[in-house]
């Protein structure tokens, strides 16, 4: 009996090592070290003083694709340099992944976590490791506005006590509508300036018998997501930031009028079948990631797509920056005096199980050359002040750094910051609910009583 | 065994719907197969079932401008073809705005703007004049082309290796074959003692048996993961790893075994039992050169189930084995794939059915004694 | 590759080990009290011992195994009910308190109900019907063994395969997911099935009918087959037609297997979780109690009291069945 199952199971062994697997190899150095001085390659040579030969450090993350094979190259140079063997894996389902392994007591080294939010969770439980104020002094010193990205890494430990818990990596510039420069010229059409003129271009391009925008909310796990930062650009856009920070703390409710306004506006886009490509009715199942596609179909589905500086590594393959896509500011009113305010995230690297490595892992990742080699591949933005701006791989790119390191109205994205279970949870449920038709104060209400469910 | 009906018109409704109930049954399934080894282009446009026919997809290209353009009697000339990477079709329409994508017949001479001329051939040659040179930027050219249908083994080629299918593959088996072999001897001995030795419990053992085949999985999730993780902490392993996953496995697939088991190896006949006992044959003796080679069919029909749920259990896997590339199974590779290539169909099919294939196979190679388990399982 | 010979020699060291324990308890046990060659009271003495102890060494991994892996995390999930979210700080009935004032709680308790009345219903019906047809054709054979063949797909295959069924293009778009393809061939407006509020839950439904149907079937076809010939035979001669045949004589019969077919199904439906998950994450109003509980035991730092209080309430749920099951085991158990 055993016998038979045994040899099937080897006929089995022997029939799958047809397929062969590639095992990971080891990732080559993309721009050879000391060739380009654009680069800080000093900071890389200051790498080459720590010995972690034979040191494993595990990383966890949200990027997978383009984007991990992006992540691996700039991974390389740290191997190199160190002798470490760094391995990354990321997951689409991160937010519930992450806290399987941390209560497993199996957790990754390294974790960089898309919300802090959910890091400041695992945080309260003491299931993230605090980094010396060595690093916390780096970090104001390096980035822009440094004290704002130390503010937004410290959070309370088990004990109450606030503490610093990581550094920010990649920054995400939210406040960016996407769209095909050929296709404006095709139509005529003018990028709009300011909010009044936007919604004005919107009507314009359905009396032109075209669509003008692409919304998609899909995202696996994470349904629901692009539709917070819509609600959180126009939040900034009709209230002032005092109030956006008291939103995010919940100290008004998530169903004051003013919040419900936001919700309303998003609708105004998103609700309004004519609005959107596939009427609204498709705007929460379809994939965030396909939905910029239908601004280079042909015909064009589409005239333009409200999505985060990250969003071109999903264009299809060979759209080029700057050429066949671009973008504008989302425009603010010009009716509303609240200035030019910018909307933006982060990802934020922290140790979730400590060692040498790891130590060693974070210095990397706030020092200038592990943002210029990721720069200068694409679809990254850095608020390092180190980092060379030269290396951003595009115009746009470039573009957007300059924005995100002038910014003088700068918020960073409320539903990372609100608790997992809101910002990563009932506010992603509701805003899909609203799309599909409920009502905005409905979805609101709901979203506080989750809220006060865990508080 | 109702032959009266035979002839009557009833029996052909009977062909009728039942012929209606297989294609429905197996149409989702053919399905999936059939566009995993369609082109990825044809298969975001048109369905599974036109998989035969020439589609129609509409496309756009950028003309690539050379340093040095060609000139021919005064014109700035640009040349080259619309189909790129070796595909090939006929181009029935172009056009150069997104406005009006097909606004020529191929082969025709387009007049566009600022003095420019345009013609794209059928077979995708196309040739674009100006007086004046042209800027570095290219022109985007729209067309229309009939698609010939094509079959591929890219899809697979591509989830086995980029996607790290084939990877999870292997993890898939490694996690499945202990676990379905080990608590096959565990159960059968349980199930021997319940069946054929007397002691004092017996029925409360059995009844608790019973009523754990229906303690919902989930329960045991969060207990669980706090014991593995202070064993881990007691032995300074990661509480993740194969061995929790086989452990874990045996133990949620132990009450159906013993249960299987039991139920079959008590309706053994008990003559033979009996005149092994006076013998002198201890029930160690009894159980190893009797009753096991004896309930070969039993334990052959829990080997299949048991097969069929660890290769599709996704929460335990995911819960007890890490989420790096190194450890996932299929089903968690698939279910990465549904978030993170959510609308890529060809990736998407091409990996459904790599997943199913395995246990596909092992059902049809085995559904006589998968049929009997169920039956001794359930009928009495 | 290696891993798999890893995984070979786990196989062949768990077979192994397991039968050395087995042997060698045994042979332990031979060895301690011996039966043979010695004075006869002395032997009557150790095979008694040696019958109260041997039962127990063929129990005990299992009895080990369902201890641990099923018995204590039952207990455990009750416990852990009363704790806080890190199952530390007791908080006696809060949780219990917020699942009934959840209304998210309220609508996956709903869904489920709607699950468990119309899957089991559902699976059921197609089971016994296909069942009942089959047996009268001569490639019935074939047409259980396709209509069975889902059994061995997994759930989050199955959700692969009918997403794409469900797939909605906007617009003018030809349609490639089969279901908008019909609706339009017919006419229809092409709609995105798994959004439609209420009735996406029969759109999830309807793959875990498709999985289940084959196994009523194959129960249902073997109960059938138990029906004696005269019986059916002394209904044709009354005059009988094929549909009173089936409800009237067939029916009745095997309703003992439509029970246990029907409480099977139930119980895998309460566990549903993977389908869910994998189609819409409980998004769009199909929230269920499996998912509901991965939730919050996972999602937003993870709540252990709150996701056992969920794992209780599905608890609740199986227990008559249970009970029903035990009774039924019993009853079987002395008949015999």
């Amino acid at each position: 009996m055993n016998k038979s199952i045994l040899s099937s199971a080897i006929v089995f062994a022997i029939t799958t090592s047809a397929f062969s697997v590639s095992s990971a190899q080891a990732e080559d150095l993309i721009f050879p070290p000391g060739e380009d001085d654009r680069f800080s390659w000093s900071s890389y040579e200051s790498l080459k003083s720590m010995d972690l030969k034979g040191e494993k450090v595990s990383v966890f993350g949200p990027w997978l694709g383009s984007e991990k094979e992006h992540f691996d190259h700039v991974i390389a140079y740290f191997e190199a340099a160190t002798g470490a063997d760094v391995e990354y894996a990321g997951s689409d389902s991160f937010e519930q992944q992450i806290v399987i392994d941390t209560q497993a007591g199996s957790a990754p080294n390294v974790s960089i976590f898309p919300q802090p939010g959910l890091a400041a969770d695992l945080a309260a439980k003491g299931l993230v490791t605090p980094l010396d104020s060595a690093v916390k002094q780096g970090v104001v010193n390096d980035y822009a506005a440094g004290q704002s990205w130390v503010d937004l890494a410290t959070f309370k430990d088990a004990q109450g006590k606030d503490d610093f818990y990581g550094v920010f990596y990649r920054a995400d510039l939210k406040s960016l509508v996407w769209y095909s420069p050929d296709n404006f010229d095709d139509a005529g059409y003018d990028i709009p300036e300011t909010m009044e003129e936007l919604k004005t271009l919107t009507q314009q391009i359905v009396s032109d018998g075209g669509t003008p925008w692409c919304i998609g909310l899909g995202s696996g796990a994470a349904t629901g997501w692009p539709a917070t930062d819509w609600v959180e650009d126009l939040m900034l856009r009709t209230q002032s930031p005092e109030v956006y920070d008291q939103w995010v703390k919940n100290d008004i409710p998530f169903d004051d009028p003013r919040v419900v306004n936001a919700i309303d506006e998003f609708g105004w886009f998103a609700r309004n079948d004519t609005f959107v490509d596939g009427g609204a009715a498709s705007v929460s199942s379809t994939d965030f990631r396909d939905s910029p596609k239908g601004l280079f179909a042909s015909p064009a589905k589409c005239y333009m797509h409200r999505q985060a500086s990250f969003i071109p590594a999903f264009f299809p393959e060979g759209t080029e920056l700057g050429v066949d896509a671009d973008f504008f500011y989302f425009p603010s009113y010009e009716a509303k005096d609240l200035g030019n305010p910018v909307l933006g995230a982060g990802t934020l690297v922290s140790i979730t199980n400590d060692s040498k490595g790891s130590r060693a892992f974070i210095d990397f990742m706030r020092s200038p050359i592990a943002h210029e080699l990721w720069m200068a591949q694409t679809g990254f933005i850095s608020a390092h002040l180190k980092a060379n701006p030269d290396l951003y791989s595009s115009e746009v790119a470039k573009k957007q750094g300059g924005i995100l390191r002038d910014a003088t109205t700068f918020r960073f994205d409320a539903s990372d910051l609100m608790p997992g279970k809101i910002g990563a949870g009932a506010f992603w449920t509701g805003m899909v609910d609203y799309t599909s038709g409920k009502e905005s104060l409905e979805v609101a209400k709901g979203i506080q009583k989750s809220w006060d469910a865990i508080k | 065994m109702v032959q009266s009906s035979k002839r009557s018109p009833l029996t052909w409704l009977v062909h009728a719907t039942v012929l209606f109930l297989v294609v429905i049954w197996t149409i989702p399934t053919a399905g999936l197969f059939i566009s995993s080894i369609r082109d990825k282009d044809q298969l975001s446009v048109s369905g599974w079932w036109t998989a035969l026919s020439t589609s129609e997809q509409r496309m756009v290209t950028r003309v690539t401008v050379p340093k040095k353009p060609l000139q021919e009697d005064g014109l700035y000339v640009l040349t080259g073809n619309v189909f790129e990477d070796n595909k090939q079709g006929i181009v029935t329409r172009f056009g150069d705005s997104s406005l009006r994508p097909s606004e020529f017949e191929s082969g025709k001479v387009a007049e566009l703007k600022r003095e420019l001329t345009l013609t794209v051939l059928a077979n995708g040659d196309y040739k674009m004049t100006s007086p004046k040179a042209f800027s570095s930027r290219g022109k985007r050219i729209f067309y229309t082309a009939e698609i010939p249908p094509r079959f591929t083994l890219d899809n697979y080629r591509e989830v086995l290796g980029s996607e790290g299918l084939g990877k999870s593959f292997l993890n898939s088996l490694t996690v499945t074959i202990p676990a379905t072999i080990i608590p096959i001897l565990v159960a059968a001995f349980a199930a021997y003692a319940l069946a054929w030795m007397q002691f004092p419990g017996k029925a409360l053992f059995i009844a608790a048996v019973v009523g754990l085949l229906v303690v919902p999985l989930q329960m045991s999730l969060i207990p669980l993961l706090r014991s593995y993780n202070f064993i881990g902490d007691i032995f300074g392993v990661g509480s993740k790893g194969y061995l929790g996953v086989w452990l874990a496995h045996m133990g949620f697939g132990l009450p159906l075994a013993i249960y299987l088991l039991r139920n079959y190896i008590a309706g053994l006949p008990r003559e033979i039992i009996e005149s092994a006992r006076v013998d002198g044959a201890t029930d160690f003796d009894i159980f190893r050169k009797i009753v096991l080679p004896l309930s070969f069919p039993a334990l052959a029909s829990f080997a299949i189930f048991q097969f069929l749920w660890v290769w599709n259990d996704l929460l335990i896997a995911m819960v007890f084995l890490g989420n790096n590339p190194d450890e996932l199974v299929l089903t968690g590779r698939l279910r990465e794939l549904l978030g993170s290539r959510g609308g890529n169909w060809e990736i998407l099919t091409a990996s459904a059915f790599i997943t199913i294939i395995v246990p596909l196979c092992v059902f049809f190679g085995l559904q006589r004694f998968l049929v009997r388990g169920l039956l001794t399982g359930s009928v009495k | 590759m290696g891993q798999l010979a890893s995984a070979l020699v786990i196989v062949i060291v768990g077979v192994l080990g397991c039968a050395c324990y087995f042997y060698g308890s045994n042979f332990l046990l031979d060895k301690l009290l011996p039966s043979k060659n010695k004075p006869y009271d002395v032997v009557a003495r150790n095979l008694r011992i040696a019958g109260y102890i041997r039962p127990w060494l063929f129990l005990g991994p299992a009895f080990l195994a369902l201890g641990f892996y099923l018995v204590y995390p039952v207990v455990e999930s009750f416990r852990l009910s009363f704790f806080g979210r890190s199952g530390e700080v007791f908080v006696g009935l809060s949780n219990y308190a917020w699942l009934f004032n959840s209304d998210e709680f309220y609508q996956a308790f709903k869904n489920n109900m709607l699950w468990l009345i119309v899957v089991p219903t559902a699976a059921t019906f197609f089971g016994l019907i296909i069942a009942v047809m089959t047996d009268r054709i001569w490639w019935g054979n074939i047409a259980k063994s396709l209509i069975f063949m889902p059994m061995a797909i997994s759930f989050i295959g199955a959700s692969v395969i009918w997403k794409f069924i469900y797939d909605f293009r906007s617009g003018d778009d030809p349609q490639i997911g089969l279901l908008n393809a019909v609706v339009v061939f017919f006419g229809g407006d092409p709609q995105p099935w798994i959004t439609l509020p209420f009735w996406n839950n029969f759109f999830l439904m309807v793959i875990l009918v498709w999985i289940q149907t084959g196994f009523a079937m194959v129960i249902l076809s073997a109960a059938l087959r138990g029906i004696p010939d005269e019986t059916v035979e002394a209904a044709v001669l009354d005059g009988a037609n094929g549909f009173q045949i089936f409800y009237k004589i067939m029916v009745p019969q095997i309703w003992g297997t439509i029970a246990v077919v029907w409480t099977t199904i139930t119980i895998l439906v309460l566990k549903v979780f993977d389908i869910v998950l994998a189609m819409t994450n409980g998004q769009w109003g199909t929230q269920v109690l499996a998912n509901e509980m991965f939730d919050w035991m996972f999602r937003g730092g993870g709540d252990f009291g709150r996701g056992a209080v969920v794992a209780i309430v599905i608890m609740v749920l199986v227990v008559p069945i249970m009970v029903w099951n035990i009774r039924r085991a019993n009853a079987e158990m002395e008949g015999r």
